[in-house]
């Protein structure tokens, strides 16, 4: 990624950022039901936004180099990967941190929770899979074939867990249909956050994204190099 | 197709002459309901199905761990993974193959499963075991095809025996879910209408895990 890239992408983060916080902390209401634990809101669904945004990024990015064969998707899968995971771990504490004041528990067995840790897990074995794992093709072929794996098997999970149970509640396309903020201050902060969290996900995605590609390149120079020594052995 | 009747056959005669596969399996069931009852102790008189299918549906998950991908990474002994690869047998023909082998075996162990857990939660041998039967079945499917999959995989990876149970437990989670609510309520006597929805989601996922696969199997059986 270019300097140029880099130094707006970085701050558009960090106004929106800013603007989200101050907006979380400050401008929104208050909720009249559940109080001040209401604004851990603000983040928890920007998080679930990302994390599931990643995660569907790295099926697409399976699906692509099964498809073409480039490593530069095989580098983006990873990357996603990477940070979905961060962001479903966010997604899973802050809705704890929510959940203990409002339900009385840190974990129920709803069914978002259910499939949010159940994508936790899913990627966690994706992560467990490129850590053990070299990094040869072989490897990016079955990485690419877990997160194509996985991201299929969330509708299925989404269904079964639905029909198992479900307590959370539906803020933003509730059951009367509507969303379920009553506030346009609620709505405008919810907005930036997403927009905050959005730019923070393509901020990072791209310098990870650069550092994968920069290490393969150092890979190829480093083989290279052996070459040209074993070459120079032989004379 | 003939590729297919032959790698089956190889594999199943292979079992059928002092193959451990299916004894593992059959053993591991068998322990897995042990380790339950201790655990859970169930009272004598009390008849819990749900516990019971529930302590069933631990071992099918232990048993296709451990057994259903050995079906497919004995071949890496003596190379006879690469010949198979070399040879002209289709790939699709190959996943097909070791599907159904792991699919007989599971299906043999989770038979044996279920005479053990009427033996040992005090059910009884009666219709209730038939209506649960396809739905044991349709989790086992499943579990194939996952293992088959993932054993293409975890096989050529380090520490890949670890690694297999961490992938193919989360992705076989919707099943566990059907299946375990299934095969409870069907033990229970329920209506079929109650278990209907839950069989639902279990061929759907059969239907989608088996197919996907097939589809990405040649990617990862590949040159080694």
């Amino acid at each position: 990624m270019n300097k140029t890239a880099n130094r707006w992408l970085g701050g558009l983060t960090g106004i929106l950022m800013a603007a989200a916080i101050y907006m979380t902390f400050v401008y929104v209401p208050t909720e009249a039901d559940q109080g001040i634990v209401q604004r851990i809101f603000y983040f928890h669904v920007p998080c679930a936004w990302v994390a599931f945004g990643a995660f569907g990024l790295v099926a697409i990015a399976g699906i692509f180099y099964l498809w073409l064969g480039q490593p530069v998707w095989d580098d983006l899968g990873y990357a996603a990967a990477e940070i979905g995971m961060v962001f479903c771990t966010l997604v899973l504490v802050t809705g704890s941190i929510w959940a203990k004041p409002i339900w009385g528990a840190w974990w129920t067995w709803d069914s978002r929770l259910t499939t949010t840790l159940i994508l936790w897990l899913l990627y966690g074995g994706y992560l467990m899979l490129r850590a053990m794992a070299d990094d040869t093709p072989q490897v990016a072929r079955f990485a690419a074939v877990i997160g194509i794996v996985a991201a299929a098997d969330v509708p299925v999970v989404i269904v079964s867990v639905r029909l198992w149970r479900t307590i959370h509640p539906a803020v933003l396309v509730t059951r009367q249909g509507g969303h379920g903020l009553e506030d346009p201050r609620m709505v405008a902060t919810l907005l930036v956050a997403l927009a905050a969290f959005t730019a923070l996900f393509i901020w990072l995605l791209m310098l990870r994204f650069a550092t994968l590609r920069m290490r393969a390149r150092l890979g190829a120079i480093a083989r290279g190099l052996n070459l040209a020594q074993a070459a120079a052995g032989d004379l | 197709m003939a590729g297919f009747a032959a790698v089956l056959r190889k594999d199943l005669r292979l079992e059928m002459r002092g193959g451990e596969s299916l004894v593992a399996l059959v053993a591991l069931s068998l322990l897995v309901l042990v380790v339950m009852v201790f655990a859970l102790d169930p009272a004598g008189g009390v008849r819990d199905a749900a516990t019971a299918a529930g302590a069933l549906w631990v071992a099918l998950i232990f048993a296709g761990v451990i057994g259903s991908s050995r079906v497919l990474l004995a071949e890496r002994d003596n190379g006879c993974l690469r010949a198979l690869i070399l040879s002209p047998l289709d790939r699709g023909a190959l996943y097909w193959a070791k599907l159904t082998a792991a699919f007989i075996f599971m299906a043999i162990a989770e038979a044996a499963a279920i005479v053990l857990m009427v033996l040992f939660f005090n059910l009884d041998f009666d219709w209730r075991l038939m209506r649960m039967a396809p739905v044991i079945a349709l989790g086992a499917l499943g579990f194939a095809a996952l293992s088959t999959l993932l054993a293409a995989i975890t096989g050529r990876v380090r520490a890949g025996d670890m690694l297999l149970p961490l992938l193919a437990v989360p992705l076989f989670v919707p099943a566990l879910i059907a299946g375990a609510k299934a095969s409870g309520a069907a033990l229970g006597g329920a209506p079929f209408a109650a278990i209907a929805q839950w069989l639902k989601i279990l061929v759907a996922f059969d239907v989608l895990f088996v197919n996907a696969g097939w589809l990405l199997f040649e990617y990862v059986i590949g040159e080694e």
